[in-house]
């Protein structure tokens, strides 16, 4: 990328840090309720170098990936069919809604106690947090899809299996990605929500060992920062997959 | 300038706002207790003429409410909160930021041990530990009778459930194998995250794993399976939880949280002789206790056991076994969990105890 789209990005994030130091130096506020950047900064580096936060980051990761694969692949299946059968999609609609109205904060504790304290009820976590925007927008995406191309298809003699591949899902795509970039941010809230209801590793446990256990406030604010930069890199590589097959179009 | 230009800007102001909230919020916090800081107009004991406005301290239990916190809502039933001048308000909900709230100022008292209390101002967190509740240590392996284990010993090659590797459980463990020559890779751990290690035990998943003294052995007991269990206090003299206050707030209402240990000590004493009044103050500060009467029972029994310890014995309820502190630090250093030196100084206080110096 040229240096005119990272310059801006790198003085916002400068502004944002300055912003944080003002804010610590003019309140006066104690380092275990705000500590300073480079506080924050130095015990990032020092809990990475220690292996501090790497076990926890790859078993949140692996939530996150197995709850994001399990959720989308769901999603793409079942907003396929609400998009082109209106009996499946006034049969589904109202579960589908009211399990988006439910929130996942209050289902996790049931959840995890129905399929135990590890890595499965964080994946099902993940994946209906995940399920929802991504069903939606697969709907959205298909029934965009030109009516009359599929009827030039038809006519041309393709068949069903062709017309999906070559016309429905190109089309839909751009829609897709939508719903993806929204599912791959919920997919680490799911995780750090499953791993708050009840884990013994993962980012959130670190969280709450940091705050909880250790006081160490400063470790408490590397790991939120780990979680967001997990956020933003999963978030990217989903733009990246959708310049590369939307934007080669 | 496109549109994701914009973005980072945005980004930044958002933060930006946000930065300020918190910033406000935390300076309310720190500067303005909740609360009236008048606790020079209040006499300390119990007998204490209350003054006009009374003194208001809210007290952060850390945990639902239970009838292990019985002798809290018999003084305030009682009145002897009132007579104090003080007006009492209880936080009865599990809390984990509840020692660095205290530190902050946001809530006046609430409940801490040694295990907390050491890393939280090692690590700049201002509260000081002022009155003892459990003497005893209440973190316990427990173990069904039938399981053979005896001593700390015992537990080698055995499977033992714990929720987690942290905590004042954690460390007791430790403890523990340490008093036998062992360490935890000695022992196969089992982590029940969900807190369902007495399960585990009970269907025999777990050899034994780590409780509360009030807890886990009751449960097991009451379902009727002998339990046997293993403590520290003879070992390493872990402090057990006790009332614990913000610096800062200690000096703004010194007299008030006096008179606030004085008569939850009184309570206490009166419910160690006569439980019966500790078990109805506790159904009538929560009346869905009473609908398991016998069990309540059983819990408040073995609380009210947990809180008289050697130096209690010896002293009088709510005293603070200053040596008992010197042995946790050095202990708690061991396990790296002292990251900048303290004193016992700097922890425990026991001028505000009843007599106190």
């Amino acid at each position: 990328m040229s240096r005119g789209v990272w310059l801006p990005v790198v003085g916002a994030f400068a502004l944002f840090v300055l912003a944080w130091k003002v804010v610590v130096v003019v309140s006066g506020l104690p380092p275990f309720i705000l500590p300073a950047p480079e506080t924050v900064a130095q015990r990032f580096v020092e809990a990475w170098l220690q292996g501090l936060i790497w076990p926890h980051f790859v078993t949140t990761m692996v939530e996150i990936v197995l709850g994001f694969a399990v959720g989308v692949t769901l999603a793409l299946l079942v907003g396929y069919g609400l998009a082109r059968s209106a009996l499946f999609e006034r049969l589904a609609s109202p579960y589908l809604v009211a399990a988006q109205a439910v929130p996942v904060l209050v289902l996790a504790p049931l959840l995890v106690l129905w399929f135990g304290p590890g890595l499965l009820s964080k994946v099902v976590i993940c994946g209906l947090i995940v399920f929802f925007p991504v069903a939606i927008a697969t709907m959205v995406g298909f029934r965009s899809v030109d009516a009359r191309l599929i009827e030039l298809g038809r006519s041309l003699r393709a068949t069903p299996r062709q017309i999906l591949r070559t016309l429905e899902i190109p089309a839909a795509l751009p829609n897709i990605f939508g719903g993806l970039r929204v599912g791959v941010t919920l997919a680490v809230v799911g995780a750090i929500v499953g791993e708050w209801a009840g884990a013994s590793s993962g980012l959130a446990v670190l969280i709450n060992l940091a705050r909880g256990s250790l006081f160490d406030i400063p470790l408490m604010f590397a790991t939120l920062l780990t979680v967001a930069l997990v956020g933003i890199a999963l978030y990217l590589v989903v733009v990246a997959a959708e310049q590369r097959l939307v934007g080669a179009r | 300038m496109s549109p994701t230009a914009h973005r980072p800007i945005h980004v930044a102001l958002v933060g930006l706002v946000i930065a300020v909230l918190l910033a406000g919020c935390g300076t309310d916090a720190a500067s303005a207790p909740p609360s009236n800081p008048a606790g020079a107009s209040v006499a300390p004991g119990p007998s204490a003429e209350p003054s006009v406005t009374p003194t208001k301290l809210v007290v952060g239990l850390g945990y639902i409410p239970s009838v292990q916190f019985a002798q809290f809502y018999l003084a305030q039933q009682n009145g002897y909160y009132a007579d104090a001048g003080l007006d009492v308000e209880f936080q009865n909900k599990s809390d984990p930021d509840l020692i660095t709230l205290v530190g902050q100022g946001a809530i006046d008292l609430g409940i801490g041990d040694g295990t907390s209390v050491i890393p939280a101002v090692s690590n700049g967190i201002p509260v000081e530990y002022i009155a003892t509740i459990y003497g005893k240590f209440p973190n316990l392996v427990f173990a069904k009778a039938s399981s053979g284990i005896k001593t700390a010993a015992d537990l080698k090659g055995k499977k033992i459930g714990t929720p987690g590797r942290y905590g004042s459980g954690w460390i007791m463990l430790q403890a523990l194998l340490a008093s036998a020559n062992l360490t935890t890779d000695d022992i196969e751990i089992v982590e029940y995250p969900d807190f369902s290690q007495r399960a585990a035990v009970e269907q025999g998943a777990v050899d034994a794993a780590t409780g509360f003294a009030n807890n886990e052995p009751i449960q097991l007991e009451l379902g009727g399976t002998k339990a046997v269990v293993l403590t520290i206090d003879d070992i390493t003299p872990l402090p057990g939880p006790g009332l614990i206050a913000g610096t800062a707030t200690l000096d703004t209402k010194h007299d008030a949280i006096a008179a606030f240990v004085a008569a939850t000590l009184q309570a206490m004493e009166e419910i160690k002789t006569d439980p019966s009044v500790g078990l109805e103050a506790a159904f009538k500060a929560v009346p869905e206790l009473a609908t398991q009467r016998d069990a309540q029972a059983a819990v408040l029994n073995a609380t009210i056991a947990s809180w008289t310890g050697t130096v209690q014995a010896a002293q009088r309820l709510g005293a603070i076994d200053n040596d008992g502190w010197t042995k946790s630090i050095a202990y708690l250093g061991t396990l790296g969990l002292v990251k900048n030196p303290v004193t016992v100084d700097q922890l425990v206080r026991g001028d505000l105890l009843p007599g106190g110096d």
